[in-house]
């Protein structure tokens, strides 16, 4: 222990001090090899485009918010960096950010209004907007066509009613050992599994005023719903097969359809090739709904290097920049005129993602952070430990009042 | 130099010497140590400019977090289960490893290499092994006993589980000191106790354990404070769940420092954490003290 800090110090000496930022610095993390080269791609071209503009790339490979937060407390952060949508909430709160509203109203190129208007006013907080909204990913309804044919079925199922009769029909013992081996469908005890169904009901976490809803029926409905697909047998739990996520258990074969966002076609793509499968919307409740994801690109209040990060911003998120990294399909455009000249409404998997658009709901719950933990702890409970549900929910309801942004 | 007194130019030469570490640990141990401690009585949010004083308001908030509670009592459970049953049998294996038996050399390195491995490593073995399909089922279906659970989402198994993998990586880290401990021992009380007719059992239970008990107290310590800072497991794991069925004090401390921007409130229960661990050492040593027998 005390070797390894007498080896630090000479290092920290030598680095650590006098660091004086001369160029803007722009970080994003990154998860796959293929994400990184089309990163480098649209910042090959940026340079071609404003060469005056001298700029550094530094994406963080892990533990990101982490480390993000350690830069913004020390005045280093990056002056270019992506904020998750979850976490901005709590970015927006602390006014650790730059409104971006002036730059959008000089910027006449940037044209905010081509934005699908989920995403327009996406990180809006307090009347001031804080991030664009660089790319998006929502839930569809993944079915393995296969399976659907076996089980004679030429539809796919398109209410809550239809979702769970279907899971029933496809959900059989093919081998005949008496164990069940293919489900109907996958869940997982995680909140953003039910909140599209509750939204879809008319239920909601946190309202625009600040009202906690969680413990409401609609909400405790929606849950329920999900929930008796578990309990009845007819949907299954990545654990329980083994798998690490639904994706996993639907590329396995152990499963007829699963909630998914578009990471899931690479990871088809990859690990199940022959895989015939169709995409389809979430079947719907009382109404449309299901839940878009996005990331937003932002500047923090303590950027010397404002204008640059914009000129970068305005280009990577622009239509230019946009379309370079989303054609190949790794994220989906949060530009309407991005998605047409990349033919995603003619496309029979990427249209679905852009009908969603139009009634999804952004997940970006206005709590602090810990609201995410305890809900999750909360769906836990309900579903390793069959707590009641309407009890379990209006609990965490009371628990959710604490963490209310001021 | 001249110093007045031999006793003055050994004081000067013993500090001189002593400087530079003191200065290392003065920065990097005892000022952090102090500095966290302080931070505890302050809403410190790293991102705002404004750290008010809450007094002990952060220590306040913790007792009546059912969460906090619960970790503390998974702490106490994990300490209480993990301690006794690894000191036993890391004294069980060097008494094994330290006689004369056939392939003592391939025994003892593979009992070492568990404590050598990283954690990340083994843990991520662990979640294979405790999985449905996993090779722990296997096993025990393989042996007639039916099992078809998931043991690291199971409320009930998830901190037992993680348990099992804690005495089994640090078991042979102790064993080593344990070997130490039993090679002191003259051999001439052990021949002594032979002529007086007394078995292995007895030569183990009335030679061996008291002789060792230095060793003893060392490994409760050591393994006492790793047990009740137990997080890279947990993390890796079972990210405390189900339902907080594996939250940990280290893993509440983290979560709420780096993850719910609250480092006053993290501080406050790294405090409590810090608190409990000295408490237990005092009451070790004052109860079963290293020398005594």
């Amino acid at each position: 222990m005390k070797v390894n800090i007498l080896y630090l110090i000479p290092l920290l000496l030598l680095f650590g001090c006098g660091e004086k930022q001369t160029v803007a610095r722009y970080t994003s993390w990154q998860s796959s090899q293929t994400e990184e080269k089309i990163i480098r791609q649209t910042l090959r071209n940026f340079e071609k485009k404003y060469p005056n503009i001298s700029y550094q790339f530094q994406p963080i490979p892990g533990n990101y918010t982490e480390k993000l937060q350690l830069m913004l407390g020390t005045g280093k952060a990056p002056d270019l960096f992506w904020l998750k949508g979850d976490t901005s909430p709590a970015y927006m709160s602390f006014d650790v950010l730059e409104p971006l509203d002036s730059f959008l109203e000089q910027d006449t190129d940037f044209e905010i209004d081509d934005f699908f208007p989920v995403f327009r006013d996406a990180f809006k907080y307090r009347g001031k907007n804080y991030g664009v909204a660089k790319d998006f990913n929502a839930y569809v309804l993944f079915y393995n066509k296969r399976m659907f044919a076996e089980a004679g079925l030429d539809t796919v199922p398109t209410t809550w009613q239809e979702l769970y009769t279907f899971s029933k029909k496809l959900t059989k013992d093919t081998n005949g050992d008496g164990k069940i081996d293919q489900y109907g469908f996958v869940i997982e005890p995680s909140i953003d599994i039910v909140m599209p169904f509750a939204y879809q009901n008319g239920g909601e976490i946190i309202t625009e005023d600040g009202e906690i809803k969680i413990g409401e029926p609609e909400f405790i409905e929606a849950t329920e719903f999900m929930m008796s697909l578990y309990r009845d047998g007819i949907a299954t739990n990545p654990a329980d097969v083994g798998a690490g996520w639904m994706g996993d258990v639907f590329s396995r074969r152990q499963c007829a359809m699963a909630i998914s966002g578009a990471w899931l076609i690479p990871y088809l793509k990859d690990n199940a090739p022959n895989l015939e499968y169709g995409v389809v919307e979430l079947p719907r409740g009382k109404r449309k709904a299901t839940l878009a994801f996005s990331v937003a690109m932002v500047i923090p209040k303590q950027s010397t290097h404002k204008e640059d990060a914009w000129q970068m911003l305005s280009y990577l998120s622009g239509k230019e920049g946009m379309k370079t990294w989303t054609e190949s399909g790794i994220a989906l455009p949060t530009r309407k005129s991005v998605a047409e000249e990349n033919g995603f409404y003619q496309d029979s998997l990427y249209s679905v993602f852009m009908k969603s658009v139009d009634y999804a709901k952004l997940y970006k719950v206005n709590m602090q952070e810990r609201w995410f933990d305890d809900s999750q702890a909360a769906m836990q409970g309900i579903f390793y430990k069959k707590k009641d549900i309407a009890q379990t929910l209006q609990e965490l309801a009371v628990t959710l009042e604490k963490y209310k942004l001021d | 130099m001249k110093f007045k007194s031999r006793k003055k130019e050994q004081f000067f030469w013993g500090y001189l010497f002593l400087a530079f570490p003191l200065l290392l640990l003065t920065v990097f141990v005892f000022f952090p140590i102090g500095f966290a401690f302080a931070v505890s009585f302050f809403d410190w949010n790293l991102l705002i400019p404004d750290k008010p004083f809450v007094g002990l308001g952060n220590y306040i908030e913790l007792f009546k977090d059912p969460v906090f509670i619960k970790a503390i009592k998974n702490t106490i459970i994990y300490t209480a289960g993990v301690v006794p049953v690894q000191t036993l049998l890391s004294l069980f294996l060097a008494f094994i490893m330290n006689q004369k038996i056939r392939g003592r050399a391939f025994f003892r390195t593979a009992f070492y290499i568990p404590a050598i491995t990283s954690s990340v490593v083994t843990s991520i073995i662990f979640v294979w092994i405790y999985s449905k399909p996993g090779l722990l089922n296997y096993l025990l279906n393989s042996a007639g006993i039916e099992s078809n659970i998931d043991w690291l989402t199971n409320p009930l198994t998830v901190l037992p589980s993680i348990m099992m993998l804690n005495i089994w990586t640090t078991s042979g880290y102790f064993m080593v000191s344990f070997l130490a401990g039993l090679q002191n021992i003259p051999s001439s009380l052990y021949e002594a106790a032979k002529i007086d007719g007394a078995n292995q059992w007895q030569q183990f239970w009335k030679i061996t354990v008291p002789m060792v008990r230095p060793v003893t107290y060392f490994v409760v310590i050591m393994s006492l404070i790793g047990c009740f800072q137990v997080f890279d497991q947990i993390f890796i794991m079972s990210s405390g769940g189900p339902d907080n069925a594996s939250t940990t004090m280290s893993y509440f401390v983290y979560q709420n420092s780096f993850k719910y921007f609250r480092f006053g409130f993290g501080a406050a229960s790294a405090a409590i954490l810090a608190l409990l661990i000295f408490a237990t050492t005092v009451i070790q040593k004052k109860y079963f003290p290293p020398d005594a027998y």
